[in-house]
């Protein structure tokens, strides 16, 4: 998806990534992205917390102007309410 | 900012790829990325948005869990009900999304966000696809995404709004 961004960006439109993942963002450097530390299946929050998908979207879509320097990683200033690096390990490595 | 320290995704998929008998994945890393400035304001932009986490319309097949290589892109209608969608992945917990797709793919959000006039409109085609694991790297960068450039530029989309899983 990175890859995606670098290609559309550098076509001429302008592309805004929502990472969980921010090793793998980092690796690739999309033009701009922001940084949702949650599990990977929660970019835009709880389900049903539509507050909360409000606040990511509005985000995300306003960092576009915001962001000036090519490859800037935001990180989104709201907190998972519990931890969840073991459930992820889990999930990624059961057989 | 967040104070747990964000998951290790490299590392364990590493591990995944190995534990499948995968050949080691060659990540991309790069060091410089191009940057197009936005030429009018959020108000008056329209805005398109793509999901590699295994969402499917229900008109649509579902997508191969553990798809690999798989480059099929569909088209999302952007009126299409939250509740129509399905979420097939096998490297993430799909649960959340499964009940609520805008965990993922914010449809109804961007549709909201429209309403009210943050953005100028939500495209005519959203977009599903690239759900990764692609080990032609080339093929994306020179056909896929160059093919899905020239569709959003047929639909006059002036923002990208792109959500890896």
């Amino acid at each position: 998806m990175g890859l995606v961004a670098r290609v559309i960006e550098a076509a001429g439109i302008p592309t805004m990534l929502v990472s969980t993942g921010r090793d793998l963002t980092s690796q690739v450097l999309p033009p701009r992205s922001l940084f949702v530390n949650f599990p990977m299946g929660n970019p835009f929050g709880a389900p049903g917390q539509i507050d909360q998908q409000h606040r990511i979207l509005r985000r995300a879509l306003e960092l576009t102007w915001e962001i000036t320097e090519p490859g800037t990683i935001v990180d989104l200033d709201e907190e998972w309410p519990v931890p969840f690096a073991d459930k992820v390990q889990k999930s990624l490595l059961a057989m | 900012m967040s104070t747990m320290e964000p998951v290790r995704y490299v590392d364990l998929l590493n591990q995944r790829y190995q534990q499948q008998g995968f050949p080691p994945y060659e990540w991309t890393i790069n060091t410089d990325t191009p940057l197009t400035a936005p030429t009018k304001p959020l108000s008056e932009c329209r805005v398109s948005m793509l999901t590699s986490g295994g969402v499917s319309h229900c008109s649509m097949p579902a997508w191969d869990a553990n798809a690999r290589n798989d480059f099929r892109l569909d088209e999302v209608d952007p009126g299409a009900g939250a509740d129509d969608f399905a979420v097939n992945d096998s490297y993430y917990d799909t649960t959340d999304a499964s009940i609520d797709v805008n965990c993922v793919f914010p449809i109804d959000r961007l549709r909201e966000q429209a309403a009210a006039g943050v953005i100028g409109s939500v495209a005519p085609r959203l977009w599903s696809g690239f759900m990764g694991r692609i080990y032609s790297r080339s093929k994306v960068v020179n056909e896929s995404a160059p093919a899905l450039f020239a569709e959003l530029v047929a639909d006059e989309v002036d923002l990208f709004l792109l959500v890896p899983a």
